[in-house]
């Protein structure tokens, strides 16, 4: 048949392409070093109850890598808060730094070259923040600009995303740095109740960071531009997911109709953002979709009308490190990066969902 | 409706009906058609005023299959007008509208495959289905993968390795078909195939489609989330709604029935 190098639609081809914009130049990731299968997670805490075991074992997940304390005559014992909030920060600070190493290492560059830092986590708070922290850590300059994303959970990542390309937009040349840590194993509390067993089979703890700069003499083989942001927020839902308080400890509530209800909302952000830039969803090569748990993984499948193959990385990343939160997304892009299938001119939307009940989207251009 | 060098398009109100029309070569499945179809599917996955698109071919042939002008002689082929052409097959077995295949004569290959890819399928009579590739040293493309889900492994494989040629009342009998006509009733078999399909539910119908397409190819469990996914969206669409609501309506009339019967007593 006739040559057809590209198979291109008609939508594809008359989308304008922006020439420059900030674009994503590496990623970084880290974890824990102790990885655990969910029979283990289970051995360790000595959970007995046939139900809660059923949701870990149906969860899709294989393994995932946590922060759990050495069990002392055979029992867990229970952290305090204050452990805890320690365990979050000290976490925060190996495997965050760990990341941010990773990511900048490629490059050539160091902590101190970097003009703009923003942290990202939600399991643990802490003042001085973060970014104080991993400034005195890992020694950046002293006149880096920083901001700490705080409390905005699994969507976080691109909300941050939206702050960082503006900065990197704003100061073309500078260099942005992202960090998505999460210790989710810091706000576990275990009560033998469904609801903390749902969410104690669900989230790991990882860090993820990526470098973003706005420069002419970038080109697609570095990374893709992160060309547009698409939010949509349910205010209906605002408590479906979010912290209570159980004891003095933070506990985290998901509703159980959360995966469906996103299932239902999800189109609205992806049809918004793709319809303004004339583009359809078979347009878009890769779909990069937070890997927030089999259900809601279901649920856009069937609603944006993406395969498992669509999802390859979304589930690949929930069976190899559970719920990462806000880094789940970049985990995925890193699993993209490696794959190697990436060509020039290709399209991405990245989804994140979270408390809110928020759907963050985002439009990638190789 | 967009002119197409391939295709005759027609729309009767919500019924669009495309004709393959390349009648001096028995309809063969160019790339021009290739593209003129992935044109016209784009077209009616957009149009709101659509519901079901119907593929016809001549009186005497549907389509001969794929046409072997399009392959270079003297150099090495490459394998991207297959790839366009299985896409477009796939957005036609994925479009948000109703489709229906409607057969008269000869049904090979390429044609064969386009049937097999839409919700219904009906036939004249006289129609003879095929898939010769394999007797010719090549393959039947995706067509491999739809057929032995329809029909079974076994039933497959004689027909794909044989390449025997398979009158209406045998794939009629074997489900391929949902119906089979004589010619002179056709054109009214196709409007009731038609009409067994409406009322048209967007969602119902996408979601059901992907649901069987599935149906071979998952465990139970994870075909139990999508389903419980695809259902929340269908109880939570708009014609569910009308429905809730009509139930609603009819257990307040039987109430003030039954409550007249009592005081009737």
């Amino acid at each position: 048949m006739i040559d057809v190098q590209r198979i291109e639609s008609p939508t594809r081809a008359a989308f304008h392409r922006p020439s420059s914009g900030p674009r994503i130049l590496s990623v970084g990731t880290a974890t824990p070093p102790r990885k655990y299968t969910q029979d283990e997670v289970l051995d360790v805490f000595g959970e007995t109850d046939p139900k809660i075991r059923g949701v870990f074992r149906s969860s899709h997940i294989g393994s995932r890598y946590l922060y759990l304390p050495d069990p002392i005559d055979g029992r867990m014992v229970e952290e305090t808060n204050q452990e805890l909030l320690a365990k979050h920060r000290d976490g925060a600070l190996e495997i965050g730094s760990q990341a941010i190493e990773e990511a900048l290492r490629p490059l050539g560059l160091a902590p101190y070259d970097v003009d703009f830092l923003c942290c990202i986590t939600t399991t643990g708070f802490l003042c001085p923040s973060l970014s104080a922290h991993l400034i005195k850590k890992m020694i950046f300059r002293e006149n880096v600009q920083r901001i700490d994303i705080l409390g905005m959970g699994c969507n976080a990542a691109v909300n941050g995303l939206q702050a960082v390309t503006a900065f990197a937009r704003a100061n073309p040349g500078k260099l942005a740095l992202m960090l998505c840590v999460e210790i989710c194993s810091a706000a576990y509390v275990y009560n033998q109740s469904m609801v903390t067993g749902v969410v104690n089979s669900l989230f790991g703890d990882g860090a993820a960071a990526i470098v973003i700069r706005q420069d002419g003499a970038d080109t697609w083989q570095r990374g893709p531009i992160v060309a547009d942001f698409e939010p949509h927020i349910v205010s209906e839902a605002l408590m479906a997911m979010r912290y209570d308080v159980q004891g003095s400890k933070l506990s985290f509530f998901l509703a159980r109709d959360i995966p469906y209800e996103i299932g239902a909302n999800v189109e609205k952000p992806v049809n918004r953002l793709l319809g303004r830039h004339g583009l359809k969803r078979k347009d878009i090569d890769h779909w990069l979709v937070h890997s927030g748990g089999a259900k809601v993984i279901d649920a856009i499948e069937y609603n944006v009308g993406l395969t498992d193959h669509d999802m390859r990385h979304t589930l690949g990343v929930l069976k190899n490190f559970g719920n990462l939160s806000s880094g789940s997304i970049l985990f995925s892009y890193k699993e993209l990066c490696r794959e190697g299938v990436v060509r020039e001119g290709d399209l991405g939307v990245a989804i994140a969902m979270g408390p809110g009940t928020s759907i963050e989207t985002a439009l990638l251009i190789w | 409706m967009h002119p197409y060098e391939t295709l005759k398009v027609v729309q009767e109100g919500n019924v669009v009906t495309a004709f393959l029309d390349r009648p001096e070569s028995h309809n063969a499945i160019n790339m021009r058609m290739v593209n003129d179809l992935s044109h016209l599917i784009d077209a009616i996955d957009e149009a709101k005023d659509v519901s079901v698109l119907v593929l016809r071919g001549g009186p005497d042939v549907f389509s001969c299959g794929i046409d072997l002008h399009e392959f270079a002689s003297h150099e090495k082929r490459n394998i991207y007008g297959l790839q366009k052409w299985e896409q477009m097959c796939r957005e036609l077995e994925r479009l948000n509208k109703f489709t229906v295949a409607a057969v008269q004569g000869e049904c090979t290959g390429g044609g064969f495959q386009l049937v097999l890819s839409c919700d219904a399928r009906i036939a004249e009579r006289r129609a003879v289905f095929c898939f010769d590739e394999v007797k010719l040293g090549f393959l039947p493309g995706m067509a491999t993968f739809r057929l032995a889900k329809y029909i079974g492994l076994g039933r497959a494989k004689s027909i794909i390795l044989t390449g025997r040629r398979l009158g209406a009342e045998e794939a009629l009998t074997w489900g391929l078909l949902d119906r089979v006509c004589e010619q002179v009733s056709f054109e009214e078999t196709l409007t009731e195939t038609v009409n067994d399909l409406l009322p048209f539910h967007p969602v119902a119908l996408e979601m059901a489609r992907r649901l069987l397409d599935e149906s071979f190819s998952t465990t139970y469990e994870n075909y139990l989330g999508h389903f419980l996914a695809a259902q929340y969206r269908a109880i939570n669409s708009e014609p569910f709604d009308r429905l809730v609501a009509r139930a609603a309506r009819q257990d307040r009339l039987g109430r003030v029935g039954t409550a007249r019967r009592e005081r009737e007593k």
